[in-house]
């Protein structure tokens, strides 16, 4: 039998607001922190909570700089991060063609 | 667009619609459609003091004279040489402004291949111009001073080399990767209107002794430009205002 896809599903990317950063990032390729809390709506606290994990899990890096005298952290997904995020959504869009077939009702002839 | 945040659920299919979302938000904050095309329209109308002043310089050493008459076969090498520098400072330009927008919106650019791009496409420009000065597409006359029209025909390959010669339809050609880039079908619209448009223009020979018989070349495509800067400028979503 094959391995159901939900079973791939990385814990860490598997989460609303990581994968939300994650896709963020993707596409943006350098965001930085403030854009990140404003587009997901969240906490600097929170956010930070997330960044921490995906940098653990090396999926992410962090710059921290100045830009004048402001203070900015950018986010750069690595590339794991960018394979982790391609396996998730790889992984997400299987489940669904899954739950699509089982919820096909069954035709006369069967 | 909307500002909703990420939905609060973990179903498949509810997360795949939000990376979705979210994905087309960063482009909508990433595009700064209208300054590349103001820039462009600044330097067609600046061409145009050029084109009507700048004296013929003949470093192809094209032209033929005789007592009280000189003819030039060729486009006064003055404007290839604006041209090309105007483009590589424009393009410069543009990924100066995209770069100081990523900064201050705290996103980043995905312009490079479009500056990359156009700037290769002003080199080629500037190398097709010089071997099409040498290597004419259109049979030139016996006698040089002759002033009978020509008839002209110019097959598929003569356009395509003659659009690469062109510094509208370069800008033009550039213009479709920028479309890519941003994902903006908008801009792709506009930018097949604007080649279709250069493409009737190009078609179209003025026979006129004035030396103002180029300004439709130039005020045409600088006019639709200037539109476009105007209307991408006032319909931009708000995400893309907001910095």
């Amino acid at each position: 039998m094959a391995d159901h896809p939900a079973n791939g599903l990385d814990d860490v990317v598997h989460q609303r607001v990581r994968l939300g950063i994650m896709a963020i990032a993707h596409q943006a390729r350098q965001v930085e922190f403030g854009f990140l809390r404003t587009t997901l709506q969240l906490t600097a606290g929170n956010l930070g909570q997330h960044l921490t994990v995906l940098e653990k899990a090396e999926l992410i890096q962090i710059e921290k700089g100045y830009e004048g005298k402001r203070p900015r952290t950018w986010v750069t997904l690595t590339a794991a991060g960018q394979a982790a995020l391609r396996d998730e959504i790889a992984h997400l869009k299987q489940l669904i063609q899954q739950v699509e077939q089982t919820e096909t009702p069954p035709t006369a002839d069967q | 667009m909307t500002d909703e945040p990420v939905p609060q659920t973990d179903s498949p299919r509810e997360l795949l619609a939000a990376v979705h979302a979210l994905t087309r938000r960063v482009r909508v904050a990433q595009r700064g459609t209208w300054f590349p095309l103001l820039v462009f329209a600044t330097i067609t109308l600046v061409a145009i003091p050029v084109y009507r002043y700048v004296p013929y310089l003949d470093v192809f050493g094209t032209c033929r004279s005789r007592p009280g008459h000189t003819v030039c076969t060729a486009p006064n090498p003055a404007e290839l040489g604006y041209w090309t520098v105007a483009l590589l400072f424009a393009y410069a330009a543009i990924a100066a402004f995209y770069v100081r927008q990523s900064r201050r919106r705290g996103v980043g650019t995905p312009i490079r291949p479009y500056v990359v791009v156009g700037v290769a496409l002003a080199v080629l420009m500037t190398a097709v111009s010089i071997w099409l000065t040498f290597h004419p597409l259109l049979p030139q006359p016996a006698d040089p001073f002759s002033t009978d029209p020509m008839q002209i025909e110019v097959g598929p390959a003569g356009w395509i080399i003659n659009g690469l010669a062109s510094p509208l339809a370069v800008i033009g050609l550039a213009l479709l990767v920028l479309a890519w880039v941003e994902r903006h079908w908008a801009l792709l619209a506009y930018t097949l209107a604007y080649l279709a448009i250069g493409m009737v223009q190009g078609n179209q020979i003025i026979h006129s002794s004035s030396p103002w018989f180029f300004l439709p070349h130039l005020l045409v495509p600088a006019a639709v430009l200037l539109l476009g800067a105007a209307a991408f400028a006032l319909f931009r979503p708000t995400a893309e205002v907001r910095p």
